[in-house]
Parts: structure tokens; sequence; C-alpha cells
């Protein structure tokens, strides 16, 4: 499977490049919202800020979300998740809107919300040979609140939020699968199955 | 079960090759950054941290190396510090791996480098070292490596950088660094309860019983150890099977 990992300019996306080969995906980085739009499958990582993200792909933000929302299997992770939605607290301006409700800041005493916590899920492909509980690595300032039912699962971190959201073909998880050890690659794995079964 | 306590082995590294120092002095090799790294997140290390010890702009390149070649291996979080001065060195740390950036010297010379960085990067991946030294009833900010007072209060530091947007703050007391009797509680305990970021203990390690205490009584989100685990005394499984049996949350190691 050809995946396609969205280069917003900064961070780290070495690490889910190798993570997504690992588990046998060939991994293409591009910073084209053009590409993007013509990929196969989109992998939004989870480095930067909404804002920043977003101005990288406004050039080609409506065919972007035409492709997601015709089945192009995708998988935002930790920011790349928030701006599944429609907009964040943490910038104005929108967001690729193909889930609809918005990302706010998470209410917690101790934030950004750092470390390996339990990942409660209910039983989606997409956690596949994962124990519900299971925990993941996160690192997030903000969580994102759907005003559909697209939750998979609930993490609690200060309040209760939804770590892993599906709609479709389309998937955000709130932790990162490529910091997250042996799960992460697994649930890694799992989005690749699913997107090579509905290609 | 809450937000688990993080182990987290910290990797001096000097030239390339991971080294163990006393009280900021006197080195002695242990290894190769990306093989001691993959060893610790067998024994199930929550996160690895390069600390570049020489910082010195021609070992950059050397570090950065090392940065890559481990992160093609290491499916944990790994943070990097030592030695990063600009904005510009930053975003290159990341680009080759590293999931966070530790800053120190560069954030007391110029605090705006935080900011900066926080708002292009995000803050998750910014982390402020703080290298604290007693003097009578406070504590003073090292930078250089801790061989330079910088006239700046701890406590007044740690709250500046979080309103600047740090996301983390690694606390090495330099008194108890390298001693191996045991954290600063007092020190760690101030600062977490002073800031709303998670707070990384550092400096003091030298058994068990030291990470149980600063996780508990210290009240850390994160205890940072060296040579515990680098002479083969303890690997982190040890470490984590005794935080279990106190009742301490921790990542399970399978």
């Amino acid at each position: 499977m050809k995946v396609t990992v969205a280069d917003y300019g900064v961070g780290n996306l070495h690490s889910i490049s190798k993570g997504l080969e690992r588990v046998g995906a060939v991994v293409e980085v591009s910073s084209d919202p053009g590409e993007l739009a013509n990929a196969r499958c989109i992998v939004f990582p989870g480095v930067g800020a909404f804002g920043a993200a977003m101005e990288v792909l406004r050039p080609a933000l409506t065919d972007i979300r035409t492709a997601i929302q015709s089945g192009v299997p995708t998988l935002g992770i930790c920011l790349g998740m928030q701006i599944l939605f429609e907009r964040s607290e943490e910038s104005v301006g929108e967001g690729v809107s193909v889930i609809p409700g918005c990302a706010r800041r998470l209410q917690a005493p101790r934030v950004p919300h750092m470390g390996w916590n339990e990942v409660d899920h209910s039983g989606d492909g997409l956690f596949e040979a994962i124990d519900s509980g299971e925990q993941f690595y996160f690192a997030n300032s903000y969580v994102c609140f759907p005003t559909e039912k697209v939750s998979i699962s609930e993490t609690e971190y200060g309040e209760r939020f939804p770590s892993a959201v599906r709609k479709g073909t389309i998937f955000g998880v709130q932790f990162h699968p490529e910091k997250s050890s042996a799960p992460g690659l697994r649930l890694l794995s799992n989005f690749i199955r699913i997107a090579e079964e509905s290609a | 079960m809450p937000l688990a306590k993080r182990i987290i082995p910290c990797l001096d590294v000097r030239d390339g090759v991971v080294v163990k120092g006393i009280c900021f002095k006197g080195l002695t090799e242990v290894g190769d950054p990306p093989t001691l790294a993959v060893k610790y997140q067998e024994q199930g290390a929550d996160e690895i941290v390069f600390l570049d010890v020489k910082a010195s702009l021609a070992g950059a390149e050397t570090l950065r190396a090392a940065v890559q070649k481990t992160a093609e291996q290491l499916f944990v979080p790994l943070t990097v510090g030592g030695g990063i001065r600009t904005f510009e060195d930053v975003r290159q740390m990341l680009r080759v791996g590293a999931d966070k950036i530790s800053i120190n010297t560069a954030a007391v010379a110029d605090p705006t480098l935080i900011s900066r960085c926080a708002g292009a990067f995000g803050s998750q991946c910014v982390v402020v070292a703080v290298d604290a030294k007693r003097t009578g009833d406070s504590w003073e900010v090292y930078t250089h490596s801790g061989t330079r007072p910088s006239g700046r209060d701890v406590v007044d530091w740690t709250r500046e950088v979080c309103e600047l947007g740090a996301g983390e703050i690694l606390l090495t007391s330099m008194d108890c660094d390298g001693m191996k009797n045991g954290y600063d509680l007092e020190l760690t305990r101030r600062i977490v309860r002073e800031v709303s970021v998670p707070v990384i203990a550092s400096g003091g390690c030298g058994n068990i019983e030291h990470v149980t205490e600063v996780l508990s009584a210290g009240e850390a989100d994160a205890a940072l150890a060296a040579s515990i685990f680098h002479y083969g005394q303890h690997t982190v499984r040890d470490v984590k099977e005794a935080l279990v049996e106190r009742g301490i949350p921790v990542r399970r190691c399978s």
C-alpha cells in the first residue's frame, strides 16, 4: 500500500514514516497539497500547530476534502486527527472538516497530556488484536469532540475524551501509534490492512 | 489506572558515544547511542533522552547522525538536548527523528526561542532543561553544562518558561547529580507544585528506591536516570516491577 504522509514543513516525520514502513507500507512524504488530493492513502502526522498545518493544505483543501470523503483511507494522528475536524481552539480558520465537531483545549490540571495512558476501545477493526485498556503514548494539549457518533475509543485524563474516531475509512487517533511500541505498530498495521481492503 | 509515571533512561552523548559523568565532570564511555536506546526500549523504557554533553558546533552533525540512526529503530519517544542553540537547530533535530528537543542555555540567553519553537512545532516537543544548584534557601539556574550561574531563580524561571510555551520541564539537581544518593525531593516537589506542565526529575538516582521516592514523595511525572541502567545494576523492567509493588502507575511491559 502506498501511503502519502502530509508534510506541513515542521516536526518529526521520520518516526511515522519508519513506523508505516515497518508494517509494510510504501511511504511517500509530500508537502504538495495537490499530491495529497491524489493520494491512495493519506496520513496526517501529529506534529506542529493547527493553523500552520492548514496553511499548507489550504491551496488544495477542497480537492483533499473531496478525496477523503470519496473513500481514500485516511489516518490523522494527534494534531493530524484534530485537523480532520471543522475547527480548533488552537488557531482560527477551518479544518479539513471531514468529521463534524471541533478540537478544544484539554481540561486537566497538567497539560500537555504527556505519556502513556489507557485506551478503552469498543472493538473496531483498527484495534484488532489490541486489548481494550492497552496503553499508548500521548503528547497533546487539545482534544476532539465530534458531534456525530464516531468515537471508537475513550481515554481519561482530567476528563474523558474520544482518543480514536472512525467515520467510514477516515480514522483519527489522539495518541501517537508510531511512538507506542508494539501496540502502536499493530494499530498502524491494522490501518494499512483496512486501507488495502477498501482499495 | 491514571496516566503512567514514566521511566526515562538518559544517554549522555559525547562525540557520538554514550558517556557517564559525575557532577558534570569526569566522563567514562559506556556504549553506542542506538544500541543502548534500543536495549532500553526492549526493557520497557517509556522514553529515551540523549544529551550531548560536549555540545560543540562540530558535534551537532555527529549527534544528528546518531539520532537518525536511533529513530529508525526506536518506537518510543526520543528527546534530544545539548548544544541546541537556534530555531534552525531545533527544526533540523526534529527533522532527523527527535520527538522533543531539550533546551537550557539557549533558552536562558533568548527566552523567545521557547515561544517560537512552541508556536511552530507545538509545546509538546519543547522541553526546557533546568540545571538547578541550591544556594541557601533557593535554587539558581545554571547554564553551559552546569558551569555558569545565570543569576536566575529556578522557581521564577520555570514559571516563566511555562508561560512561554514549554511543554515539559527536565529538572536536574546539580547538587545531587552523579552522587547516587537520591533525587532532590524538595526541589522536585516545589517545581511540580509551581508549574502546570509535566516535570521530569533528574540527578542523583542510585537505586530503585530513589525512583520510587521521586515519583511518590517527590511528585514527579517522570524519573530520568543514567548510571543505574548503564552499568547493568538494574533494568528498566526491575524498576517498573518495584513501582507496581508500591502501587505507582506505570506502563506495563510485556
